[in-house]
């Protein structure tokens, strides 16, 4: 006979940890950086439209800066993303080889959005720098990353599609839940969210506030976030809405950042 | 001639998915066949328990050292560890703690790696080598060199996990890592190193009547789950929703033999299989 295994005392030892709660620990969680705005510039709704839709905005983070309000950057992919995913798909890429390929276009994002922001701050971080941004917040600085988190090969395949079900706004609303921040604010192109795409169906309306069940009970074709944000808001801790601005529309960014409601709240 | 396209303010590429939204079910359909590139399909993945083997010392650990560097010269292989009691320590620290569940995913892969450091001490002069996170590309020059590559276990999810089903356990651990990083790959099989000689209906070291499960498939156990499931409930979820991983064997390290024996492509301890094949 072998020797024992020799385990450490703890109240898990023996568990296999496969994600059920134990129930001897009481668990009060701890918010890491709460005040911090999570804010995502759109890549196909923001970022290629250039500059006359993006320097106002930037203007607008700036100015929120300015204010005293901590703002964390992270951008979208867009045009190029969609570009590299068809021809991956073409080539019967598995789901992890796409979200890898999908890391290249939101960071170059991020980088372009580093030189704008520069002169006020502008940062650029990886992943890996997440831990230092109590420095950078409190230098003044406006961290810039990628929204993509960093799953890459590792993303699950999501049931009828190659496409990675984790994207840039799910990197948003992830990076709010670890700091503790109670809404993740997306700018877009649109005012939030509609019964249908509206920039294919006139006939669709605007919807201000709805929760996280409405929404999955509409069973909708289509949707304003990634359908993973919806599917997570309901369990999250912290993170406990999601808000969507019209970036094109002067004032809702910093209405946003400023803690006031706009655009759209899908709540959990 | 690739086509720039903005006539609605945006400057979009020429492509199949150009304006469309990535919600949109009938649009990600499209994106979607039956089968995925397989990528390094001759290759299995080889994952040792941290609790069942690491844990236990020198007299479970060096038996299998020496069987893994006789079994590597036929065989391709990548090898993980599990990190063991060390990772159940730093769970219960951390939430006694109230560190969020994205803080807790980053704290656990250390613990594994210090099992990947002592497996790759005892294996190097056989020819191993630690794998940077992802540099799956370096693999086919590690198998041409005899060199066996040990993964890192834990997926990269660190402060970005998805909140958990239920409770603030990080769901994503090195079962489900050593998983994934097979299946984008397209590999042959995946193989558990533990410390029993399968998968049992209930656990074999407290009830005397639990039964082993030869062969089985993954929609049986996912029908009728076994008490106590010695691999992470992930796993099985996303082998369900996966599209390449057919084969699963789960093997007593302690016996010398069993996991020659699966790399050799026999039945033994546990096999589970996935969409009929064998």
């Amino acid at each position: 006979m072998t020797t024992e295994r020799r385990t450490l005392e703890s109240s898990l030892a023996g568990s296999t940890l496969t994600g059920s709660n134990p129930s001897s620990i009481d668990y009060r969680p701890v918010a890491v950086m709460p005040d911090v705005r999570v804010v995502k510039i759109g890549g196909q709704s923001i970022m290629d439209r250039g500059r006359a839709a993006l320097f106002p905005i930037l203007d607008e983070i700036i100015e929120a800066r300015k204010k005293g309000i901590q703002v964390v950057v992270l951008a979208g992919g867009g045009t190029r993303a969609r570009h590299i995913y068809t021809i991956a798909s073409e080539l019967e890429m598995p789901t992890g080889v796409v979200a890898t390929l999908g890391k290249y276009i939101p960071m170059q994002n991020a980088r372009m959005l580093q030189m704008l922001l520069a002169k006020h701050g502008g940062l650029f971080i990886l992943p890996d720098d997440f831990e230092k941004l109590p420095l950078y917040l409190q230098l003044g600085c406006i961290p810039v990353m990628s929204g993509m988190p960093p799953f890459g090969y590792w993303e699950k395949r999501e049931e009828g599609s190659r496409i990675p079900p984790h994207r840039t706004d799910a990197g948003v609303f992830l990076s709010c839940e670890f700091l503790g921040a109670k809404r993740a604010i997306y700018i877009k192109d649109e005012d939030g969210l509609y019964t249908d795409d509206p920039k294919k169906d006139a006939k669709a309306t605007h919807i201000p506030r709805i929760t996280a069940k409405e929404l999955v009970d509409r069973n909708l074709n289509d949707l304003v976030v990634e359908r993973v944000v919806v599917e997570y808001l309901p369990r999250a801790r912290w993170c406990k809405e999601l808000q969507i601005v019209n970036g094109l529309k002067p004032g809702q960014v910093l209405a946003a950042l400023e803690g006031k409601d706009a655009g759209t709240i899908i709540s959990a | 001639m690739t086509k720039l396209v903005s006539d609605d303010g945006r400057t979009h590429i020429q492509s199949r998915l150009m304006r469309e939204s990535l919600q949109d079910r009938k649009v990600l359909s499209k994106t979607d066949s039956e089968r995925d590139l397989q990528i390094f399909p001759d290759v299995s993945l080889v994952s040792i328990g941290g609790q069942s083997i690491f844990d236990r010392g020198k007299d479970a650990i060096l038996p299998l050292v020496a069987e893994l560097a006789e079994v590597k010269k036929r065989h391709k292989m990548v090898i993980g560890v599990g990190g063991g009691t060390r990772v159940r320590h730093t769970v219960s620290i951390a939430m006694d703690l109230g560190l969020p569940t994205g803080g807790i995913a980053q704290l656990v892969g250390a613990m594994e790696e210090l099992n990947a450091i002592l497996l790759n001490a005892l294996l190097a002069p056989h020819g191993s080598m630690p794998m940077q996170r992802d540099h799956f590309w370096d693999l086919p020059l590690y198998f041409d060199a005899g060199i066996t590559p040990i993964a890192i276990s834990v997926p990269p999810f660190h402060f970005w996990e998805p909140p958990p089903i239920e409770g603030a356990v990080p769901m994503h651990g090195s079962d489900f890592g050593l998983f994934q990083l097979a299946e984008v790959l397209g590999m042959k099989q995946v193989i558990y190193v533990k410390d029993e000689d399968g998968l049992y209906d209930k656990d074999p070291k407290k009830h005397a009547d639990a039964k082993k499960y030869g062969k089985v498939t993954l929609d049986e156990l996912i029908a009728k789950p076994p008490q106590e499931n010695i691999l992470d409930e992930e796993m099985y979820r996303t082998w369900h929703e996966a599209k390449n991983l057919k084969r699963i064997v789960i093997v007593n390290g302690l016996k010398p033999g069993q996991l020659t024996k699966a790399l050799d492509g026999e039945d033994v301890g546990t096999v589970i299989t996935k969409g009929g094949a064998s």
